[in-house]
């Protein structure tokens, strides 16, 4: 039992049901949500399955190492299917048998959570999935993005990867969990969540942090105004990491926050729109 | 005929489930009566997974006999007895042979015509017409769609089940197609079975694990969780609001008995029973409302025989509490006083400012109503509390569990050993969450939530947000309500109208709608909230009206004028008074207002009338004031005589204009002493129009 074989396991199960394989996208995210491979393709209205890991940073989630549960980077499963299917409860709940739980033995709970994204005029309708209690899936069915209604609708499946495997492996601290046979967590990630945390809450320079912000929504902008929508989204996330950077130094004064989330809500929206104009244009 | 319907979805969130079955229901009895079908009974059933109707039928419509009228029989029989050409015309235009009308008789005299009786269309046809219209008609409290269906609901579709009479009656909703089959628990039993009656399909289920009926879940629940507790002596930490929510979220509860290690007990009852709720929806089970190392759960399962659902909670729920203590043990290391000073970073409400500003503007509401209910006692510590009552919003603890805010900080407040009137202010500020909550525990949290609640109203109302029908993101309504809820429990005297002035002014130039107009808003809002608080208790309509309608400047005092009118009603008091009130109100209706002249008081009866007006109203007016209203009713009553002679012998519209002026002015003077009281002339008595 390891988060490898773990994710080997998902990447058959979906590529079975027609899931292309994305590979993990190559900024920081704070969620698979954001990266192009959904946040793009749930736009439009062509078919779309897709399937992949996502290393998901949330800077000020750090704890030195020293928490159990929580990490400063985790690695979401992110499942997309367009439209989404009818039995796709069926599904999933077959994907959790493939990976060796016998349901009939656990109680597994579809528990309202539904999400919103209001700087991206996104929500979703959906559930947070527990297992005996264990919260282990975002499931949620897309209704709006970039302040459009989607049809056709798609459907988002988030697993908790380092969560699931806690509960395969019946462990309670994360850091005690097989990567593979023979490497684990603690090897791996150990030393990356003390540095980051060290830099997320003591050292990360504020004025550069700052600086580099008003660069990249710069350049943004100018991408944009040249119809360069996927490089343009490039810099939004930028900007979002640089902000949730300086949100955990605790550098945000109430009026910057509003500010700056309006900021990347303005251009990540303007991203949307003129994605789905190029999109539904002949 | 039987009918059963059921609509099987993914999972509903139970407020969702509820209110469906409530308009399956209401709509069906509608469109069945409008539809002549007689339909006995309705029962509904739900699960977060299912929405259930089954009814009794009639097969098919009543018969109707309808008359139709054709010309005036004068007209259509000639005098010789045979039919003229209307008559003929009328018979062809109807399908009929001449020979087969007949004589009707109406209330405008005889005529030709004929019944016809319209036999009733099968209910199985009008069903299968008027199904696919309510079934998409039902409205949730927020719809999605998915896939590629047009339609939208509270969550997708799975399948439609629905028999009439044992066999299937088939329509369609979107892309589904409803069939005689069900499916069973989604994890024991997802294969789709047929089943032919009620019976039939409740007995499937429950050898499916499902049980269909509410009531019937709701004490599998109960009768489990009582034969857990009786070997532990103890009781759950009562609520009955996640008891209401867990009876919807499983199709076949099993209830199961979990542990915690004790070092976890050393957290308060509050912080245990939020960590067990929230997420995993645990009870807390109390023994001397001490939390003992135990919890229960629910499960949507038929067993759990490998304890594997008992031990997965268990350790999640570990996890929580040591985050729950980690919290509990670092947030005291820093005090309340020191976080104020970075309240300045959270926001309140984006135009309103910080937290830092709204502490700021609570210490001076809560000072000015100390002083003006008198509360000097309690001055000093309610502003302390106000300072310290937005601290916790930067504390670990209720950034992890946010229904905690103010408990929290009411909890580290005693931590810090403040006195009770300041910890407990900050405990209970934002309390009370509905009408049915507890009464506060202290004066000082009763000062601090009107003050929270009042200051949230006025901002929200200032930067021009209006709460309508189905729009209140603030929760401005349950904020109002709460405030009036406050001062009737604790009968606090003081002018709503220049508490509203004062916190206006606080506010300042951060509020950009037009002071006055903020004010009326704010003083209409409340009257609404507080006929709404008092139609809920059960009072008359038109005795809410006329205590409410002359103003709310003393919301307790609304609350005794109600409460007045409601005793005098069973008195032989009750009807004379009103009916006086109501015809000094005819006689005024659209005067002018005049002035007394006691030197023009002519006859006996009118100055007779003004003496016992002054003597009442100088007796009446300090009671006013002190709210004894019942008392006011019997001295006013004193009146009656006075006044009876007075309409008697007294011509109040009499052509000498001075006279008639001085006469209006005196009931004028009457009619302005009972509106201190009530509108009485709203009052609605038997055998009366309004």
């Amino acid at each position: 039992m390891s988060i490898q074989s773990l994710i080997m396991n998902l990447q058959k199960f979906w590529a079975d049901r027609g899931c292309y394989l994305a590979q993990s996208y190559d900024l920081e995210v704070g969620a698979g949500t954001m990266t192009p491979d959904t946040f793009f393709r749930v736009l439009d209205k062509r078919p779309w399955k897709v399937a992949y890991v996502q290393p998901s940073r949330r800077p000020a989630d750090g704890r030195f190492g020293e928490n159990p549960h929580r990490v400063q980077k985790h690695f979401q499963y992110q499942v997309i299917m367009k439209p989404s299917p009818s039995d796709i409860q069926q599904i999933y709940i077959k994907s959790l048998g493939a990976l060796g739980i016998n349901l009939q033995d656990h109680d597994i709970r579809f528990d309202e959570d539904d999400w919103e994204a209001p700087s991206i005029g996104a929500w979703g309708v959906g559930w947070q999935v527990l297992l005996d209690g264990l919260e282990i899936t975002q499931f949620t069915y897309f209704q709006q993005a970039g302040g459009i209604e989607l049809f056709s609708v798609p459907v988002e499946i988030t697993y908790g990867l380092e969560r699931l495997e806690m509960f395969l492996e019946g462990k309670d601290n994360i850091y005690d969990l097989n990567w593979s046979e023979d490497v684990s967590y603690q090897d791996l990630r150990f030393i990356e969540e003390r540095e980051f945390s060290e830099y997320n809450f003591n050292l990360a320079n504020v004025r550069r942090l700052k600086d580099s912000f008003l660069l990249n929504e710069k350049e943004a902008r100018q991408l944009i105004d040249k119809d360069l929508l996927l490089p343009a989204y490039d810099m939004c996330l930028k900007c979002s990491h640089f902000f949730n950077l300086l949100d955990s130094r605790g550098a945000v004064s109430v009026t910057e926050r509003v500010k700056m989330i309006a900021q990347i809500r303005g251009l990540v929206s303007q991203i949307a729109e003129k994605y789905i104009a190029r999109e539904s244009s002949p | 005929m039987e009918f059963i319907l059921e609509i099987n979805t993914e999972e509903m969130p139970s407020a969702h489930v509820k209110a469906a079955l409530e308009q399956m229901k209401e709509k069906l009895k509608k469109e069945l009566s409008s539809q002549n079908i007689d339909g006995g009974q309705i029962e509904t059933y739900g699960t977060c997974r299912r929405l259930v109707v089954v009814g009794d039928f009639a097969p098919s419509q009543k018969d109707r006999e309808e008359e139709i009228i054709g010309p005036p029989k004068a007209v259509a029989v000639k005098k010789d007895g045979s039919f003229s050409p209307a008559a003929k015309g009328f018979a062809k235009s109807q399908g009929v042979r001449v020979s087969e009308l007949k004589v009707i008789k109406t209330a405008k005299g005889e005529y030709l015509g004929l019944k016809k009786i319209e036999r009733g269309k099968p209910t199985r046809d009008i069903l299968s017409k008027i199904l696919p219209q309510i079934v998409p008609s039902l409205s949730f409290p927020k719809m999605m769609r998915w896939g590629e269906s047009s339609i939208r609901f509270s969550r997708p579709i799975k399948n439609i089940f629905c028999l009439f009479g044992g066999r299937t009656l088939s329509f369609s909703v979107g892309k589904i197609r409803a069939g005689n089959s069900i499916v069973g628990h989604k994890i024991y039993f997802p294969k789709k079975i047929k089943v032919k009656s009620f019976i039939e399909y409740r007995e499937a289920l429950r050898k499916m694990r499902v049980v269909i009926d509410q009531g019937e879940r709701r004490k599998m629940i109960f009768n489990q969780i009582v034969r857990k507790l009786v070997s532990l002596k103890a009781t759950l930490h009562p609520d009955e609001d996640l008891l209401e929510r867990i009876v919807y979220d499983v199709e076949y509860p099993h209830v199961f008995m979990g542990s915690f290690p004790e070092e976890y007990l050393n957290l308060p009852l509050e912080v245990l029973s939020t960590a067990m709720r929230e997420g995993q929806k645990l009870f807390s089970i109390v023994k001397e409302k001490k939390q003992r190392p135990f919890f229960l759960g629910v499960a949507d399962a038929y067993q759990d025989s490998k304890s594997l659902i008992r031990k997965g909670n268990e350790r999640v729920l570990k996890a929580r509490l040591e985050d729950a203590k980690f919290f509990w043990e670092q947030d005291k290391k820093i005090t309340l006083k020191e976080r104020t000073k970075d309240l300045n970073k959270i926001v309140f409400q984006e135009k309103l400012g910080s937290y830092e500003d709204k502490t700021q503007r609570l210490k001076k509401i809560v000072s000015y109503l100390a002083d003006k209910i008198e509360a000097k006692k309690e001055k000093k510590q309610v502003i302390q509390a106000a300072e310290l009552s937005k601290a916790d919003l930067l504390t670990e603890m209720v950034r992890e569990f946010p229904s905690l805010q103010g408990n929290v900080g009411g909890l580290y407040a005693r931590e810090e050993r403040y006195p009770a009137l300041v910890w407990k202010a900050v405990y209970e500020h934002y309390q009370p969450l509905s009408l049915d909550d507890e009464s506060l525990a202290s004066l000082t949290g009763a000062i601090l939530s009107i003050a929270d609640k009042l200051d949230s109203i006025v901002g929200v109302v200032g930067t021009g947000i209006k709460v309508t029908g189905s729009k209140d993101p603030f929760g401005l309504r349950r904020n109002a309500q709460g405030i009036c809820k406050v001062i009737i429990e604790r009968k606090l005297c003081l002018s709503f109208s220049r508490l509203l002035d004062k916190v206006i002014a606080i506010y300042g130039e951060k509020l950009r709608e037009p002071k006055d107009k903020i004010k009326s808003y704010c003083l209409d809002f409340f009257s609404n909230r507080l006929r709404y608080i008092f139609e809920r208790q059960g009072y008359r309509y038109d005795l809410i009206n006329a205590s409410v309608s002359v103003g709310i400047d003393n919301i307790y005092h609304s609350y005794l004028r109600l409460k007045a009118l409601d005793s005098l009603k069973e008195s032989p008091n009750f009807e004379p008074l009103i009916i006086i009130a109501k015809r000094v109100n005819n006689i005024l209706k659209d005067q002018p207002l005049f002035r007394i002249n006691q030197a023009l008081l002519a006859e006996k009866e009118e100055r007779e009338l003004y003496t016992t007006f002054s003597i009442i109203k100088n007796n009446v007016l300090p009671l006013i004031s002190k709210g004894d209203f019942p008392q006011v009713q019997r001295i006013i009553f004193r009146i009656r005589s006075s006044i009876n002679k007075f309409f008697d012998n007294v011509m109040v519209m009499t052509d000498e204009k001075r006279m008639k002026r001085n006469r209006l002015a005196l009931l004028q003077a009457i009619s302005k002493l009972l509106i201190l009281v009530a509108d009485y002339s709203q009052i609605v008595i038997e055998g009366q129009e309004k």
